[in-house]
């Protein structure tokens, strides 16, 4: 994984995802798609080739756990670096996501610097 | 080999850890243990290898730590492999079978108090939120705690996008809480509400929005609550929500001033006030929405003779207890074996199930109420045809009496299908009642009887408004102020009681209070005073109440001198008869007074008397019918000012004809000839003229289509037994037609 990686954000708030695409920017991250929730993300990761996921995970349809379900159960997907962004700090929902195989999460709301941090350390496992 | 599944789920464990080569365990490293630490947690259980399971479980707590930070990872590390060196150790002594030795032997892990108990204490969770909050806005871009510099925006087409998809998003909420409304226990319905709230809060603290932030935060932390099953969903904490989401409106409202540069900083306003309701609610215990509430584990237990109440209760009272699993506490301590909690978490779970639903359209169910309406009559209308035409088959004529049973049956069923509690309506009102009474700073407390008490759907927000009107006829008038009640030596907090309850076809809501009463003296007095009552006239105890429901008893002048009642009661009596109800009152002066209103149970259906006049039927609800009567010649009066009048147990009543009215042509037309009914509506009483009275009993409402739904004096047809059709008479509806007349 490197800056020229391409970045999946996941969230249904677009307001939320302005903010993710702006802060991956500063961190040298250019190759940004978008999606409003699990399903469409979905879509688009088997439609083409993603490095690395950011997302949401509290959304409607297919919320982020789901997602990330989905990615590991997937042969072609199951190894792409998962990032949990939630504002849920009741513990059972991170330790459920850790379970399911998430590479980091962050909690909302977090800064350049958090952010940055985390991917950081998952840009290290990745190589 | 049974065993060899704990050691090699020990060995994937070491190897994992091993693997970290010393470093901090990181998130997918955990992961894996954890999973694998689960396994044998859940195998040591099964294998009934307490102590192992206990020691276990103790590691996944610590992993857990870890993963949330609130341990040092490197610190956390070296605990997780001590406490892993300890485990395979005893997991060993356990697979080679020596338990005694074990019983000594204790994993020394220790954990931080964040992460003990099963799970964190509620509080502690809410609290966590707070945490996160401050934990942000201490690593925050800008902290800067001034006091009126202006807002400086960062990033104006954010900012933009921010104003426009919440408010969005906030109207969203609006819609989908009359969902949560109506399905409070639907966990997608909450969640639909709680993720704008969440959004927003995201959003709103990149942006340097803090009170927004705060108040999203706010409500988010209440629906969380509520998510979790903590607090359960009330109409209270609709109320809450529904008021956060204006003030979030109001303030990301205001950004849009800022950016238009009429302001110079977003609103503020003071939350306080939505705090303080937050914690009211709790105080109140506001008794939830929901329906059959599930059996405790505990409950179940002491019900299947595990443990003992005092086992229990000593289990519950102790501080941990707050966090932490009932069932798995009792286990640890070897009150009960987990084949029992197993047992008793099964019923419970069995419980669950008994209670759940499947959510239906409500107009696919009104249609289908309304075909097994037209079931019924057209099985009625096989049966008297075969007994005109004197077909005498005895086989057909039981399977029919067959058909009939099951048709009738298939009725009940259906008209059940969309009966509900009262008890929300009742949850509405005690709300209310709690406002009312602190606007005119009054203590009260709110009783309730008979909430399971169940109504037609469709009824239920048609009785809403005269109950809200009785209630606060209660509030306002009926309970004196605290300072009269001590003076009296009441108590200074009122009791507002709601019950329901069910009586021949009716459901019956009464709103009692225990204040002033209603002052008979006085109520007559202003009677004659509007010149209700002659002067003479003398009236019964029951008769007086009848003059505050009457119109014109009553003005806009302020009543609470006279009798403390009378505000607008007409209306609400009106409002009654309009569903076919009537209203009841008992009083006694200085204790209380009583308002009982009879609804029918559903506006499928009404209970009525079929009457005829020349070819025409009509059916009369029952609950306008005072008496029936058969008049001599010497009862009839044609007063000149007043017109045709008979005399009914000494009072003298209009007469109103039907013929007349609906233009039929009736078999008799001289009262002493015919019968009379005596209908109450509206206050007053008419004696109808009518042919025959034909059966009493239950019809099925026809609404009536297009230009008839007008028809003034009819509020709907039915389909009778003989397959003809009658009309329903509206009793207010004919008075006011015969008045005209006259």
């Amino acid at each position: 994984m490197n800056k020229s990686s391409k970045v999946l954000v996941v969230d249904d708030f677009s307001t939320m995802r302005k903010v993710i695409r702006n802060l991956l920017k500063q961190l040298g991250y250019e190759n940004i798609v978008e999606a409003g929730d699990g399903v469409m993300a979905l879509e688009l990761l088997r439609s083409q080739k993603i490095d690395f996921i950011i997302a949401d995970w509290n959304m409607p349809n297919m919320n982020g756990l789901e997602l990330l379900k989905e990615v590991r159960a997937d042969a072609a997907l199951s190894r792409t670096p998962f990032l949990m962004v939630t504002a849920e700090s009741l513990r059972d929902n991170v330790i459920e996501a850790v379970r399911a195989g998430v590479d980091n999460y962050v909690v909302k709301p977090f800064t350049a610097d958090v952010l940055s941090e985390k991917i950081a350390e998952i840009e290290k496992k990745y190589g | 080999m049974e065993q060899d599944r704990i050691e090699g789920l020990m060995d994937v464990i070491a190897s994992t850890f091993v693997m970290l080569n010393g470093n901090e365990i990181d998130i997918p490293t955990a992961g894996k243990l954890l999973n694998a630490m689960e396994e044998v947690v859940g195998e040591a259980r099964v294998r009934n290898m307490e102590a192992l399971a206990g020691a276990a479980r103790e590691l996944v707590a610590l992993l857990e730590s870890i993963v949330l930070e609130r341990i040092d990872p490197g610190e956390g590390a070296s605990r997780f492999a001590e406490g892993l060196s300890s485990l395979q150790a005893m997991a060993h002594n356990f697979i080679e079978g020596e338990e005694a030795a074990m019983r000594g032997g204790n994993v020394s892990v220790q954990i931080p108090a964040a992460g003990e108990g099963e799970r964190l204490p509620k509080e502690e969770a809410g609290g966590e939120g707070e945490d996160d909050m401050s934990r942000g806005m201490r690593t925050g871009a800008d902290d800067s705690d001034d006091d009126a510099p202006p807002f400086i925006v960062q990033d104006e087409s954010l900012l933009r996008d921010f104003i426009t998809e919440s408010l969005e998003y906030i109207s969203e909420i609006e819609i989908n809480i009359l969902d949560l409304e109506q399905n409070p226990q639907d966990k997608e319905c909450v969640n639909a509400v709680f993720r704008p709230f969440h959004s927003i809060k995201g959003v709103s603290s990149f942006l340097d929005l803090k009170d927004i932030r705060d108040t999203a935060h706010e409500l988010e932390t209440l629906l969380d609550r509520v998510r979790s099953g903590e607090l359960t969903m009330t109409s209270g904490i609709i109320d809450i929500i529904l008021e956060g989401a204006d003030m979030l409106k109001l303030m990301i409202g205001s950004l849009q001033e800022v950016l238009e540069g009429t302001r110079r900083r977003p609103m503020a306003p003071d939350m306080s006030e939505l705090r303080e309701k937050i914690d009211r609610l709790e105080e109140e215990g506001v008794p939830p929405i929901d329906e059959k509430p599930v059996k405790k584990l505990g409950t179940i237990l002491v019900e299947d003779g595990v443990i003992t109440e005092d086992i229990l209760e000593d289990a519950l009272k102790r501080p941990e207890a707050k966090g932490g699993k009932i069932g798995q506490r009792l286990i640890a301590e070897g009150k009960a074996t987990p084949k029992q909690v197993m047992g008793a978490l099964r019923k419970q779970s069995k419980q669950v199930m008994e209670t759940s639903t499947v959510r239906v359209d409500v107009k696919k169910l009104d249609d289908f109420v309304d075909m097994i309406g037209e079931l019924v009559i057209t099985q009625t209308m096989i049966r008297q045809n075969l007994l005109r035409q004197k077909v005498s088959d005895r086989k057909l004529m039981s399977d029919l009496a067959q058909l009939s049973s099951i048709t009738s049956e298939l009725q009940r069923t259906s008209t059940s299908l969309r009966m509900v509690p009262i008890r929300q309506t009742f949850q509405r009102m005690a709300r209310l009642v709690r406002d009312l009474a602190k606007s005119v700073g009054k203590d009260v407390v709110v009783m309730m009887e008979g909430e399971d008490t169940e109504i037609d759907r469709n009824m239920v927000e048609e009785i809403y408004n005269p109950l809200v009107h009785m209630v606060r006829n209660s509030i306002d008038h009926g309970l004196e102020t605290k300072e009269e009640r001590r003076a009296k030596g009441k108590p200074e907090k009122g009791t507002v009681r709601l019950s329901a309850y069910h009586k021949g076809g009716n459901i019956v809501i009464e709103i009692s209070d225990d204040g002033r009463g209603l002052n008979r003296e006085k109520i007559l007095q202003r009677a004659r005073e509007r010149g209700l009552v002659g002067e003479s006239e003398n009236l019964s105890e029951q008769e007086i109440y009848k003059l505050i429901f009457m119109p014109g008893f009553s003005t806009a002048e302020k009543v609470t001198d006279v009798s403390g009642r009378g505000v607008g009661m007409d209306v609400v009596k009106k409002a009654v008869e309009k569903l076919r109800g009537k209203i009841e009152l008992r009083s006694t002066e200085g204790e209380g007074t009583t308002f009982a209103a009879f609804f029918p149970l559903t506006m499928a259906i009404i209970d009525g008397m079929t009457v005829r006049v020349g070819k025409e039927k009509y059916i009369v609800p029952a609950t306008a019918i005072r008496r029936l009567l058969r008049p001599g010649r010497e009862n009839y009066t044609n007063v000149a000012s007043k017109g045709e009048m008979l005399n009914v147990m000494g009072e003298l009543l209009p007469l109103v004809r039907l013929y007349e009215i609906f233009s039929v042509e009736p078999a008799y037309r001289e009262p002493w000839e015919s019968l009379v009914v005596v209908i109450d509506a509206g206050g007053r009483s008419k004696c109808v003229l009518v042919d025959e009275v034909l059966e009493k009993g239950e019809v099925v409402i026809k609404s009536l289509g297009g230009n008839f739904q007008a028809l003034k004096g009819i509020s709907g047809g039915a389909i009778l037994g003989d397959g003809n059709v009658g009309l329903i008479l509206d009793p207010e509806g004919l008075f006011e037609l015969a008045e005209g007349q006259a």
